[in-house]
């Protein structure tokens, strides 16, 4: 008996002192960690947008974030926007809140600095006092809008949806027609050499320049990837003069309605970015559509 | 307490050469197998085993008089987590560049037999300057051993070194698959056999 206390204490022990030293590093480095996060985050916006370190992005270009809550009251459930307005010469907030069917129903002021507004509880607590108790909210997702001047450049939507083994999560760029911009894959765990595949240029490219159209029905044909159109695709392997302006024009335009290429021995994992790439695309332009309406007949001063 | 025969220096050459984790105690396999395709990945989870190695192995020298004999392996597997969690949450802060490219091997050290059998052979036994040596040793070979199979596995899988072009084409496509990491260390381990016979007959022919 004394032995089976003396080595439940010994292993307390240590596990005490391990979650103390694992406490110590993460407290330590979680600031930084978040920062790269941020980081990361911003250059796949900016490359997404065709800015890179060779060609940096125009001052004046500006993100805005919405963000898309559902607002649970009793039985009933409403759509709440949290958009970006100027208020009093200063970016704040405003709460758009739409019934299921896209009809307004009241805006609400929120007061939260647009450096709070990038962090989620921040974003809850502001909704909280400005709702009242009994309404509940859940959080749905983050659009990123990029603006340049008074005119919108884009949509940047991040996203997850399950692959092969777990969920893989984008952020797709969208123009306002709701053409494919870019496609970047953020995080995933599929099979290095098969699913893994994904991230490379060869696929995740064949989104690029699909019209709004094209995307709502995309699929994936199991068929081998022409060996021009990979090339086409491998866009950081080129090699000065590997095609001409002619030839970059006629290989988009032969491709542009094709449906995309399946990884070899990847089909699923190529299914569900294809999947997932349309059904986020589907749902954005409804919800984008339903806002701008009601933003508008409103008249809702939104900065973006 | 083992009486100590070797000098700190014999200790810190033992692990690269004699004792060699992968090609002369054939342990941690797996990574060796599947992780060693290129030189860079080699190098990247030797820095990683290193590191997790030579603070494991001093930690179990520092507290070796109070762990009790009969949770000898939870408590090693304790501190090898600790360490690897450790080292997977400074790397994901600091380094975010490198640690994109090995942020799944971190986490596998874990399960590594070497550290373990270091642990349980040596730290557990000796004094942490001497469980320092060792460590470093160890962790320096098995570096060793992960960039030599790197290097052959690279060239003759892909036809390059730490991705530069060497070759200019492909020549078996073989190597870089994990089933060919068996015939590399296999080939390696004769290798360093036929090197020792050699050398030890030299040294009788001296005599």
């Amino acid at each position: 008996m004394k032995e089976i206390l003396r080595i439940t204490i010994a292993l307390t022990l240590s596990c005490l002192i391990a979650a103390t030293v694992m406490g110590l590093a993460f407290v330590m480095t979680a600031k930084a960690k978040k920062h790269n996060e941020d980081l990361y985050m911003q250059e796949t916006m900016l490359g997404l947008l065709g800015y890179s370190k060779a060609r940096p992005a125009p001052s004046d270009l500006r993100f805005y974030g919405v963000y898309r809550y559902i607002i649970a009251d009793g039985d009933r459930r409403f759509l709440g926007y949290m958009v970006p307005v100027k208020r009093g010469g200063e970016q704040n907030y405003a709460l758009v809140v739409m019934d299921l069917k896209g009809r307004f129903v009241e805006t609400m002021d929120l007061s939260i600095s647009p450096e709070a507004a990038g962090d989620a509880p921040e974003r809850e607590k502001a909704l909280r006092v400005a709702l009242g108790p009994p309404k509940a909210v859940t959080y749905g997702d983050t659009t990123i809008i990029a603006k340049r001047g008074e005119r919108r450049l884009a949509y940047l939507l991040p996203g997850s949806f399950p692959g092969f083994k777990t969920f893989i999560s984008i952020m797709l760029a969208l123009d306002p027609s709701f053409k494919v911009l870019g496609l970047e894959i953020m995080e995933h765990e599929e099979d290095p050499g098969l699913g893994a595949e994904i991230e490379e240029e060869y696929f995740k490219h064949q989104f690029k320049g699909k019209t709004f159209e094209r995307i709502k029905t995309i699929d994936v044909v199991r068929e081998p990837l022409p060996e021009q159109y990979k090339k086409y695709l491998e866009r950081s392997t080129w090699q000065e003069g590997a095609f001409t302006e002619e030839e970059i024009e006629e290989i988009g335009r032969t491709y542009e309605d094709k449906d995309i290429y399946a990884i070899t021995g990847a089909t699923i994992s190529s299914k569900s970015v294809s999947d997932g790439v349309r059904n986020m695309t589907k749902r954005f332009s409804y919800r984008m559509g339903s806002l701008d309406r009601v933003i508008a007949s409103q008249g809702v001063e939104v900065l973006f | 307490m083992a009486a100590r025969t070797k000098t700190n220096k014999e200790l810190f050459f033992n692990g690269i050469l004699n004792e060699n984790p992968i090609f002369r105690l054939a342990l941690s396999m797996c990574p060796a197998v599947g992780i060693s395709t290129t030189v860079m990945n080699g190098l990247l989870l030797g820095m990683a085993v290193l590191f997790v190695q030579v603070f494991s192995s001093c930690t179990i020298a520092l507290i070796k008089d109070y762990i009790h004999p009969r949770i000898r392996i939870p408590t090693y597997t304790l501190t090898i987590a600790t360490w690897v969690t450790v080292i997977d949450l400074v790397l994901a802060a600091y380094v975010p560049v490198a640690y994109k490219a090995m942020g799944i091997f971190v986490k596998l050290i874990v399960a590594f037999a070497i550290i373990t059998m270091r642990l349980e052979m040596f730290a557990s036994k000796n004094s942490v300057t001497a469980s320092f040596c060792d460590g470093l040793g160890m962790g320096l070979g098995f570096m060793f051993a992960m960039m030599t199979l790197g290097f052959v596995r690279e060239l003759l899988g892909m036809g390059t070194v730490l991705g530069y072009d060497v070759l200019g084409f492909c020549p078996l496509l073989f190597f870089v698959l994990p089933s060919a990491g068996f015939f590399v260390v296999g080939l390696m381990m004769a290798m360093f056999n036929y090197i020792e016979i050699v050398y030890n007959r030299r040294k009788k022919v001296k005599r």
